[in-house]
């Protein structure tokens, strides 16, 4: 491949950061065109057709997947796909059973003071809690999968109940520092992390961010990890309590992992 | 949503401004504001006023606010150009932080600058090997630029 050589002159006048906040834009904005932010429903036989006949891994993992999942939807690849495919899942899954909506929404609703009494700005906190709770409680007024498909598709709407999320994870995270302080990587306490890594928004969500989620709303996950080790995709399910048993937990939300992002699958 | 949340910022910043800065919109457009910094008594910047220019993206509060100084200032984290190297306006931005919060980061900056991690190398330098010439520079450009 034939490159033009640049020399690279710093120049004092010109802030650098502009330019690569700029460009960031730029490719969000591509992704944004092709991607909606929570897709309607695949089969899999739609996803295979991803990968070529010579991804022999991943086509047989998808096969695998096929033996425990009906579908899947598809998130947009923004940095927020945990939170996002998360919150879709859930709801849509309080939709089909609400059993579980009540304990929800008090635990939810107990949540804005807590967040406040941990030091979060209240006026700006409200502004996400009130968005946030008028979208859980779409889900009984009554909910239809087709509205909240197109709740979590307004870039607005779909935001704000992130950002709602991500603040959840910093105050448990926050809340629980003495446990959470080991498992944070440099010299940074709990609460550089969170603003670091939780509370921006975009910011990939790492295992600490799904164990601190399930923990906070008391709702499993099941994640099915598809990488190119082995055969079959690992299911790992993240419990609720540090007490329950694994095998006994019916996770209420499944997400297929692909390296770096995160899709909302459907039990058969 | 942006409009919403702005007009909201903006009732907040009347009803509880912070210490030694104010902010409000320039004329008509919410998303074009004009803040003023009164600089800090325990540093080289006190008793200098200095304005500064806010523009809000349209996807505010998810991106962070676009803040830069239109006095000039001897700062090792703002150029000439006024841009400030802050890093809640960078990548550290929350949706939960408010202008109000920026504003009273920026005051922090002036009076505890960040020299390790520089917009203007040659000023780190002298901050960090001259502090008496970098105190004696910057109270001379607070008193032609922002008195």
């Amino acid at each position: 491949m034939a490159s033009e050589q640049h020399a690279f002159a710093y120049d004092p006048e010109k802030n650098y950061d502009e330019d690569i906040m700029a460009q960031q834009r730029q490719i969000e904005k591509e992704i944004a065109e092709t991607q909606p932010l929570v897709s309607g429903l695949f089969t899999f036989d739609d996803i295979v057709e991803e990968y070529t006949s010579e991804d022999a891994v991943y086509r047989h993992k998808i096969e695998d997947l096929k033996t425990r999942y009906a579908n899947m939807r598809k998130t947009r690849g923004d940095g927020n796909c945990f939170f996002r495919a998360f919150g879709f899942a859930f709801l849509e899954s309080l939709i089909k059973d609400p059993t579980d909506y009540s304990r929800f929404l008090e635990l939810v609703t107990k949540s804005k003071d807590e967040l406040i009494a941990l030091g979060f700005p209240q006026f700006t906190l409200e502004d996400f809690y009130d968005t946030f709770i008028d979208i859980v409680k779409q889900v009984k007024s009554p909910g239809t999968v087709e509205k909240l498909v197109e709740t979590f598709n307004d870039q607005g709407l779909s935001d704000y109940f992130v950002v709602y999320l991500r603040l959840i994870v910093s105050g448990f995270l926050q809340k629980k520092e003495d446990e959470y302080i080991h498992f944070i990587d440099g010299e940074r306490t709990v609460k550089q992390f969170c603003s670091q890594e939780v509370e921006p928004m975009g910011k990939e969500s790492d295992h600490i961010h799904i164990v601190a989620l399930t923990k906070a709303l008391e709702v499993p996950i099941r994640v099915e990890y598809m990488d190119r080790e082995g055969l079959t995709c690992n299911a790992f399910t993240f419990s609720a309590s540090d007490t329950s048993d694994d095998s006994l937990v019916k996770p209420a939300v499944s997400l297929l992992y692909r390296p770096g992002h995160y899709d909302i699958l459907y039990p058969l | 949503m942006a409009m919403k949340r702005i007009s909201k910022e903006l009732m907040d910043l009347h009803k509880d401004p912070p210490t030694n800065c104010s902010a409000g919109p320039v004329g008509e457009d919410i998303f074009h504001w004009q803040a003023t910094i009164i600089g800090p008594e325990d540093s080289p910047y006190a008793g200098g006023c200095f304005n500064l220019n806010i523009h809000f993206p349209t996807d505010y509060p998810f991106k962070p606010p676009k803040v830069a100084f239109s006095t000039k200032i001897y700062h090792p984290n703002i150029n000439s150009n006024g841009s400030i190297c802050l890093d809640i306006l960078r990548g550290q931005w929350s949706p939960a932080l408010t202008i109000s919060k920026v504003l009273l980061s920026i005051c922090s900056l002036l009076t505890d600058p960040n020299p390790d991690d520089p917009l203007v190398p040659e000023i780190a330098r002298i901050y960090k090997t001259d502090i008496a010439k970098y105190n004696e520079t910057a109270r001379g450009w607070t008193q032609r630029f922002a008195m």
